[in-house]
């Protein structure tokens, strides 16, 4: 082992071989805690968007002129789906939402005045007064409010607090066919938690039965949400669900009906992908620059261990081997920056708030309007993980095949002569 | 006289270098031979060629011209690899400035020619490495400086470590330039003791390139080099 212990005697007594170490593991660091933070919001946009939307969602879509889809009959069509679960039905209606009172609902310029998604769902609101037991739609003064569940922020930006009463002002079809408004009264029953502001800000859920009521909608729901099994993949259980709903005549000729989480995600997911991809190759730019001074690092060692490389080649070393040895060295170099990152790099995506502090002075860089979760979602791939250690093996190893070959190249008797 | 048929053998070596625009001859047709547990002194003034010849004699460098016969093989024309290989297999130097590697101890420096020589395949006789690395320090007295680096050595043991690194693969030919040269008298006197004992021991052909007249008398027969020429003389 006397090479190798030669090599890491002169990364150990030679400080611009450390330098070159920690130069590499900064740039593995920055490229770690990078691909860390996007494949964090990758994940945390994965598990929000199936939370709120399934794992797949069903249109329900049907033509006027014909009897509309009920849910008993995606129930009975899909009851012989592999990897499905569940399903929910869900009514989704938008709406301006308001404090109750003042000019807030109708004046649409009011800033206390929100665009809503409204969905009418089942769950949370048994028991609750309004559950739409005792709502009636239309519900003027006198009437039963009906229970909502709004976006954290949403009731923030509004100064709203549990028990306070929102004016809601939306259209639906009037007798005469043309758009009529409605105007209804909700209680604040609880608060929306998702931790995507985006969501927590323009989302209510209430009782789907008192929206349909209120409504007048019938059927009394717009989408279905397949929940599927844990071990089952989403891709597949929407394309056996689309074949189910056709051969049950659930679908319009022509129309997609079934959208996976990743199809509802569309754009957003692809555009923090995009942006993954996009800075992982402007930060690997930082890794190569790293592990480029491994030439300059290596060739000055080159330089002035001429010396010792005669004595290795005197003593019977092949070109070969001298070219293994400084390839070698060039590895030890890079394995301890890699080493020096990845713990770097830990350290940066467990302590990110901190390091937000310090750079900041306190103040939030990662804006939860800007980045739509509260806190930077952090989430280590194994895989990308991996990548990145290869990465910068495969570029210093070619860095250091240059300073290597050289050399192997150098003349024994110039390299012994005394200088 | 020695009957041994030569383990290294020179016919007409030639060697020049440019200098500026012409070209300077150091050697014009060098014959020598060298047998097994021979000792042979190289003596000449300085520039005459002996460096140049024991380079050439130890794979170091390629003559321009001329044969090179190890064994009774031609070696002079040899790839870089190959007789880089045949130069751990064949070949020990001991070399004027010691050239001993400053970052290792005497032990590893003195088995560094085994384990270039074992390659890759040293693992089953690392022990044993060790071991002969460890008796051949002791040999040259310094079993009990096995940790100790080149710098906490005086130029005598440092010496004595390069000939123990040397003689570590048992090579049939030892090539020593200016072995004392750097020393004090007392510690030439073991150096070169040392180097005669054990050379004749493993029945090496040692060559030592000396100009230091004290040294090429203890030798078995001395070659002179002048004007890029050798001929024999016997020693004083």
């Amino acid at each position: 082992m006397t090479l190798l212990s030669l090599g890491l005697t002169y990364f150990r007594r030679r400080p611009l071989l450390l330098f070159s170490s920690v130069a590499i593991g900064l740039g593995v660091a920055v490229l770690f805690t990078v691909l860390a933070v996007m494949n964090g919001f990758l994940v945390e946009l994965e598990k929000s968007i199936r939370s709120f939307s399934g794992d797949a969602v069903i249109e329900n879509r049907y033509l006027p002129s014909r009897e509309p889809f009920r849910f008993a009959d995606y129930q009975a069509a899909l009851a012989q789906v592999d990897g499905v679960q569940r399903l929910e039905p869900r009514l989704g209606w938008y709406a301006l939402v308001g404090r109750r009172g003042g000019h807030a609902v109708t004046d649409p310029r009011s800033t206390d005045l929100s665009g809503m998604m409204l969905f009418g769902v089942d769950d949370a609101f048994a028991n609750a007064e309004g559950d739409g037991a005792t709502a009636t739609g239309g519900n003027g003064d006198g009437a039963v409010p009906i229970p909502m569940r709004l976006g954290r922020q949403a009731a923030q930006r509004l100064q709203l607090e549990i028990g306070d009463e929102l004016g809601l002002i939306t259209f639906v079809q009037g007798g005469d066919g043309r758009p009529a408004p409605l105007r209804a009264t909700f209680r604040l029953h609880s608060l929306l938690r998702t931790g995507r502001f985006d969501q927590e800000m323009d989302t209510a859920h209430v009782p789907r039965a008192a929206l349909a009521n209120l409504l007048q909608r019938d059927p009394p729901f717009t989408q279905v949400l397949v929940r599927t099994t844990p071990d089952a993949d989403p891709l597949q259980v929407a394309e056996d669900v689309e074949t189910a709903l056709k051969k049950a005549k659930l679908a319009l000729p022509g129309y997609p009906r079934t959208l996976t989480w990743r199809e509802k995600g569309g754009t957003l997911l692809k555009a923090v992908e995009n942006q993954r991809g996009m800075l992982s190759i402007v930060f690997f730019f930082i890794v190569l620059v790293a592990a480029y001074q491994l030439v300059a690092t290596l060739t000055l060692t080159v330089t002035e261990k001429r010396r010792d490389i005669g004595v290795l080649r005197a003593l019977g070393a092949t070109p070969g081997r001298i070219v293994r040895f400084f390839v070698a060295l060039g590895m030890v170099v890079t394995v301890a920056g890699i080493g020096i990152g990845l713990v770097l790099g830990q350290w940066l995506t467990s302590n990110l708030r901190t390091v937000e502090k310090w750079i900041s002075g306190g103040e939030r860089i990662f804006r939860a309007e800007v980045y739509k979760f509260e806190d930077i979602p952090v989430s280590v791939d194994p895989a990308s993980v991996t990548l990145l250690i290869a990465a910068t093996l495969a570029a210093a190893l070619v860095f250091s095949l240059v300073p290597a070959l050289r050399a192997a190249r150098l003349r024994i008797v110039d390299s012994l002569r005394k200088r | 006289m020695n009957d041994a048929p030569p383990v290294l053998k020179a016919l007409q070596l030639t060697k020049s270098y440019r200098v500026g625009a012409s070209r300077l001859e150091v050697l014009r047709g060098v014959d020598v031979e060298l047998r097994p547990g021979e000792v042979r002194a190289l003596m000449g003034a300085s520039g005459s060629g002996k460096s140049t010849l024991l380079n050439l004699l130890g794979l170091l460098d390629k003559p321009d011209s001329g044969k090179l016969l190890l064994n009774g093989r031609e070696v002079q024309n040899l790839g870089r690899a190959a007789s880089s290989r045949t130069r751990a297999s064949s070949v020990g130097f001991v070399f004027q400035q010691f050239q001993l590697l400053p970052e290792l101890s005497a032990l590893e420096n003195v088995l560094l020619p085994r384990r270039l020589l074992a390659g890759w395949n040293w693992w089953g006789r690392r022990g044993n490495e060790r071991r002969a690395a460890r008796e051949a320090l002791g040999m040259v007295g310094l079993g009990k400086r096995l940790r100790h680096r080149p710098a906490q050595l005086s130029g005598g043991e440092q010496q004595r470590v390069a000939i123990a690194r040397a003689l570590i693969c048992q090579p049939p030919i030892l090539l020593a330039d200016e072995p004392t040269g750097n020393l004090d008298r007392g510690s030439s006197e073991e150096v070169l003791e040392l180097l005669l004992r054990l050379g004749r021991e493993m029945r090496s052909a040692v060559l030592i390139a000396t100009h230091d007249s004290d040294v090429s008398a203890r030798c078995d027969s001395i070659v002179t080099m002048s004007d890029g020429l050798v001929r024999l003389a016997e020693p004083a």
